[in-house]
């Protein structure tokens, strides 16, 4: 036997550590899908189990530090894909897996991944009522994340463009596809919180469950509980129920209804303050209207004819207030028939206001004048007393004699006598003076009449 | 709080606190004036809230320093 002193002779160790550094660079990272068979979970919770298929099989450890975050339980005969690498188990020169992550592969895994999912952030209270943040009526900037390329962008613009035409949307370009979406779901949400919006809405289009894997995942899950900001999930179609549905503070059908769920429909809502206003003004109309009968009443009182005119002037005040604020409604009610309603709408507060304002002061001066009416016209009435009493004193036919005139009488008749011709030569007549009579004879008949100016 | 630092949803809630309170039978004529003139005021306010933006669509991205930069984006949804 030819001894060759250039071999090189490895120890088992040495060769099984070389292996094992080769496999582990030539096989860093790999997925590697398979049926689990010899399932064994460890009392350090470390899982042991074997990867076959028709043909062969491959040894699989996953230690706890891995499996813990898995989103659902593997079990035997289950359908996974694994990520790892390979490795050697030296002591026994078998090559194994190590698998950092695992997913279940097939529908039927899925949805038992799904329900597994769900089960377990449910008791967590991931998705209880309690938490659900309310979505803004008026958000100022919305976020979208989701592709920016597909149909589910042009849905959402298209709807918030008749619905609310002056939205401000930011969006966050975010490959939505397929199993591995998640992290970068994550992601844009962080990155739409950091930015600063109001709402976000993480949204994509219908597909089969592999392509909505992503919005199932734990991952997103947990940024979606803890993003501040309320989040609407859109995720496929109405009958598409994704993990992100259930943790989001609302669940919307489809993108098309996330639009409609995220800000307030303009027309409407305007139509809505319009109705409002409406009602206001029918509310003070009623009020003024009431009063007014009310101030009615009062003066129908038989008790209260005395100050008939006083109230009779407030009821006027109240009557012209409201007969102004009916015209300036009516006035407003046809501006809003011919002018846009925006212009209307920025014209019929300040209309009303100028009409209310005097309406206000009108009845807040009315009390303090129609006291001081009442008494102007106590002062004017006494002035008039005074006067009917100086003109009277001065007319006294005893003031009179006492300034030097005198009164002539018929001793007889007892009358006045004012005109010659009631006497005649020869007549007995009295003549009254301030102290006394004189008794006397008519001697001689002078007619003159006196001018009077 | 003055009217015009309420958010739309505080201004539209208060709103209808005041209407409540119009509607009720027994509120002073004086009183209802206040409430009416507070109503007029808030229901501006909401209206002015609801024209306040204009649209805009924009793409948030990264600039290379890794800032958060937005871009306009046009959506086109004639087609």
């Amino acid at each position: 036997m030819d001894s060759n002193n250039n071999t090189r002779i490895y120890s088992v160790s040495e060769l099984n550590s070389l292996i094992r550094q080769d496999l582990e660079s030539s096989f860093s990272n790999i997925w590697l899908e398979g049926e689990v068979s010899n399932f064994f979970f460890h009392n350090s919770r470390h899982m042991y189990f074997d990867l076959k298929d028709e043909e062969s099989k491959v040894r699989v450890v996953m230690f706890y530090q891995n499996n813990r975050k898995l989103p659902f339980d593997i079990e035997e005969g289950l359908h996974i894909q694994v990520n790892g690498y390979v490795s050697v188990y030296e002591k026994r020169g078998e090559y194994q897996i190590i698998a950092l992550d695992a997913r279940p592969v097939g529908r039927g895994a899925l949805i038992m991944a799904f329900e597994q999912l769900k089960e377990k952030l449910s008791r967590k209270g991931f998705f209880d009522s309690s938490i659900k943040k309310k979505i803004p009526m008026l958000p100022g900037k919305i976020g979208v994340a989701t592709s920016i390329g597909g149909a589910v962008l042009k849905d959402i613009v298209s709807v918030l463009r008749k619905r609310f035409p002056n939205f401000h949307l930011i969006v966050r370009n975010v490959n939505v596809g397929g199993m591995t979406s998640a992290p970068d779901l994550c992601q844009a949400l962080e990155d739409l919180c950091s930015y600063g919006v109001d709402v976000i809405i993480i949204a994509r289009g219908g597909g089969s469950l592999e392509d909505l894997w992503g919005f199932n995942s734990e991952e997103l899950a947990c940024s979606i509980y803890k993003c501040g900001i309320p989040v609407i999930s859109a995720v496929g179609h109405e009958t598409d129920f994704t993990i992100s549905d259930f943790v989001a503070d609302l669940r919307a059908a489809t993108p098309s209804v996330a639009a409609e769920n995220v800000i307030l429909d303009k027309n409407q809502v305007t139509g809505d303050i319009k109705g409002i206003t409406g009602v206001m003004l029918e509310r003070i109309l009623h009020k003024v209207h009431t009063s007014r009968k009310h101030v009615k009443t009062l003066i129908d009182r038989r008790y209260f004819n005395r100050p008939l005119t006083v109230l009779g002037n407030r009821y006027q005040d109240v009557n012209m207030a409201y007969r102004d604020l009916v015209d300036s409604t009516s006035a407003i009610i046809s501006n809003n028939r011919h002018r846009e309603m925006r212009t209307a709408y920025r014209l019929v507060p300040d209309r009303i206001q100028t009409r209310i304002n005097t309406y206000r002061l009108i009845i807040k001066n009315s009390s303090t004048r129609w006291m001081t009416r009442a008494s102007d016209r106590m002062d004017s009435r006494k002035m008039k007393i005074d006067h009917i009493i100086e003109s009277l004193e001065k007319n006294n036919p005893v003031n009179i004699i006492k300034r030097g005139f005198a009164v002539i009488y018929d001793t007889e008749k007892k009358e006045n006598i004012t005109s010659i011709d009631s006497v005649s030569i020869g007549d007995r007549i009295g003549v009254q003076l301030k102290d006394g009579h004189i008794k006397a004879s008519v001697l001689e008949i002078i007619k003159k009449v006196i001018k009077v100016r | 709080m003055k009217i015009e630092e309420l958010s739309f949803e505080q201004a539209l809630e208060k709103l209808e606190e005041v209407v409540k309170e119009l509607e009720d039978e027994g509120i002073s004529l004086e009183d209802s004036m206040q409430r009416f003139e507070q109503g007029i005021k808030l229901s501006s306010h909401c209206l002015k809230k609801l024209n306040e933006a204009e649209q805009k669509i924009e793409q948030l991205t990264r600039s290379e320093e890794g800032r958060l930069v937005t871009k306009e984006l046009e959506v086109d949804t004639e087609s």
